[in-house]
């Protein structure tokens, strides 16, 4: 019990420490940084943020950008893979059998090697420069995981429950909307944030796929943020910049929090 | 005849889960499809019900085949062996949700459904959800669903074998009340034949998903008409000897009682079971189970013997029934 309060503390620092630096470094201005002993009333400012906030264009932009493309991928990626996984959980030919192999397939497969060919197809139908389109890899390329999870969530139902319901009269959408979506409420909601998570952090192809300014995602601007000088590297801007990133992501963890633990824990304990 | 299932068998991946069911059952009558798992009791229920296709064979409802109607067209109240309730819909949800897909108004659904949860005195539970209630509680809420249904004819699979004996024999009185007794014809699966004869009118036997026999109770009990159904049906057990010339004899324990002149055995030993007692004996012909009165006094050598007429005679080879 005691190893076990000591490991959960260690684990705690672990994790928590670098986000606690960088929380103390966008804080801090450039001489606190390299002096970290002064003791002056230059010693914390909110300068780094100002600047952030103050830059053309505005750093909330790229928020919002980010923003747009992690909902309408997430969107776009359960809206298939839904009705998707919910076949492929009902058949068990060799046909449906052959595509769950190509997806665990696909969903192992390093997408980095791919974003070469992606610029040649973004290229050739005029997809640069365009938020909306890149929804589309984002979304493609996490559709192999959200259906394989989702496919499992719906196994778990237990089939007197649909066939109860069909007795009851229901047709397939009024089984889908009241008793199978309610039922694996928390996969949806993992799945949703894996799939947030990917398109959020996603860096290569929103690189090559967007050049404008007022158009990059967040992990884009920030690294542009990085490498804006020859001379200096901006640490408190770029520090405030992750913190800033990560609010969305704290806040969504937050409200999701109780349907991430159970989907977690889910098919673990039969219920 | 209310419903006629005409040589029906289910064949998956070339085996044949159940063949040749040939069963009519009467108006208002209460059927039990009796067997060991997986003889095909539920596969033949499933198919009534129309959540499974038949491969062969005819269903049919008041004379009208049911080929190609929808489960929810042919009017069934189902009760299955896990209930399955909605987890995430409170009762009355739960209840109120087939009322609501079928077209029924706001006021009559509740209407509806304050009646049956009189009916079943559950309506305390109108706002709880499945997993805050006990599991004779669910079976009501089940057993109201089916209600609700206004069926043409009830199907219950193993409604009761997640109940602990005593709850089974407290339900079991109600469950006649509200559905078996009614005019609507019942079929019940179970596997305990005690149940099954306590419950229903006429008993099919099922095996390997062939029919062995069907027939009243008594008939099954007093003339099975095979090994199987004979060791099957009556608890406990009856006697099977080793066959002698093609033909196997059976006796029931309850008509062997001890005789001067019997054939000598030895008592192994005894279970005091309240009302009387289960005897087993040692004997040239094997282990032989009696059930005696408890005032009986065993000597520890007895003889024993039976009424050649109470002797059930079976071929070896078919398994049936001779005379």
């Amino acid at each position: 019990m005691k190893l076990n309060k000591t490991l959960i503390i260690f684990i705690l620092i672990w994790s928590l420490l670098p986000l606690g630096w960088q929380l103390y470094t966008s804080f801090s201005t450039p001489e606190a940084l390299t002096q970290p002993f002064i003791f002056s009333p230059n010693r914390w400012t909110f300068e780094n943020y100002l600047q952030i906030l103050n830059s053309n264009p505005p750093f909330w932009k790229y928020l919002l950008n980010s923003l747009i493309v992690g909902l309408l991928s997430t969107a776009i990626t359960l809206i298939i893979a839904v009705p998707a996984s919910y076949s492929l959980s009902k058949s068990n030919n060799r046909f449906s059998k052959l595509s769950k192999l190509f997806l665990a397939g696909s969903a192992m497969f390093p997408y980095v090697i791919l974003f070469l060919s992606l610029l040649e197809v973004a290229r050739k139908f005029n997809l640069g420069n365009n938020l909306l389109a890149i929804c589309i890899p984002y979304s493609a390329l996490s559709m192999p995981l959200a259906i394989l999870l989702l496919t499992a969530a719906f196994k778990d139902i237990p089939k007197d429950l649909e066939e109860a319901s069909v007795l009851e009269g229901l047709t397939l959408f009024q089984r889908l909307r009241w008793i199978l979506l309610p039922l694996i409420k928390p996969s949806i909601a993992s799945t949703a944030i894996l799939v947030f998570l990917f398109s959020w952090n996603e860096y290569p192809i929103a690189l090559t796929w967007i050049s404008k300014s007022e158009l990059l995602t967040l992990p884009v601007a920030m690294a542009r943020l990085a490498g804006s000088s020859v001379y200096e590297v901006p640490y408190g801007a770029y520090a405030a910049a992750t913190v800033i990133g990560s609010i969305p992501l704290l806040m969504i963890v937050l409200i999701f929090q109780r349907q991430i633990v159970s989907g977690l824990t889910q098919g673990a304990v039969k219920g | 005849m209310t419903l006629t299932l005409e040589n029906l068998g289910l064949c998956v991946q070339r085996n044949w889960i159940i063949r040749n069911i040939n069963i009519e059952v009467q108006p208002g009558e209460c059927l039990a499809l009796l067997g060991p798992s997986g003889c095909g009791k539920s596969t033949t229920l499933r198919l009534i019900a129309g959540l499974d296709k038949p491969s062969e064979g005819s269903i049919s409802l008041f004379n009208k085949d049911l080929k190609g109607i929808s489960p929810v067209n042919r009017k069934i109240g189902m009760v299955f062996q896990s209930y399955a309730l909605f987890p995430h819909l409170t009762v009355v949800e739960n209840l109120a949700l087939g009322l609501k897909v079928r077209g029924y108004s706001i006021a009559e659904q509740k209407r509806r459904i304050s009646y049956v949860l009189e009916l079943l005195q559950i309506a305390t539970l109108r706002n709880r959800k499945p997993q805050e209630i006990s599991g004779g509680q669910r079976q009501r809420i089940a057993l109201a669903r089916a209600l609700l249904r206004d069926p043409l004819i009830y199907l219950l699979d193993e409604p009761m074998s997640n109940l602990d004996a005593q709850l089974r024999e407290d339900l079991r009185p109600e469950l006649r009340k509200l559905i078996i007794s009614g005019d609507k014809p019942v079929i019940y699966v179970t596997h305990d034949q005690q149940e099954a004869m306590a419950i229903s009118n006429r008993i099919a036997v099922l095996n390997n998903g062939n029919l062995e026999q069907i027939g009243t109770p008594q008939e099954l009990y007093l003339k099975p008409q095979s090994i199987f159904v004979a060791n099957f049906i009556g608890r406990p057990q009856i006697n099977m000897f080793e066959p002698l010339d093609s033909i196997r004899i059976a006796v029931r324990p309850e008509d062997i009682y001890l005789d001067p002149d019997g054939i000598q055995c030895k008592l192994i030993y005894k279970e005091w079971l309240g009302q009387n007692q289960l005897l087993f004996f040692d004997t040239p012909k094997g282990t032989i189970r009696m059930i005696g009165d408890t005032a009986l006094d065993i000597p520890s050598e007895p003889r024993i013997t039976w009424k050649k007429q109470k002797e059930h005679h079976f071929s070896t080879k078919s398994g049936k029934r001779i005379s």
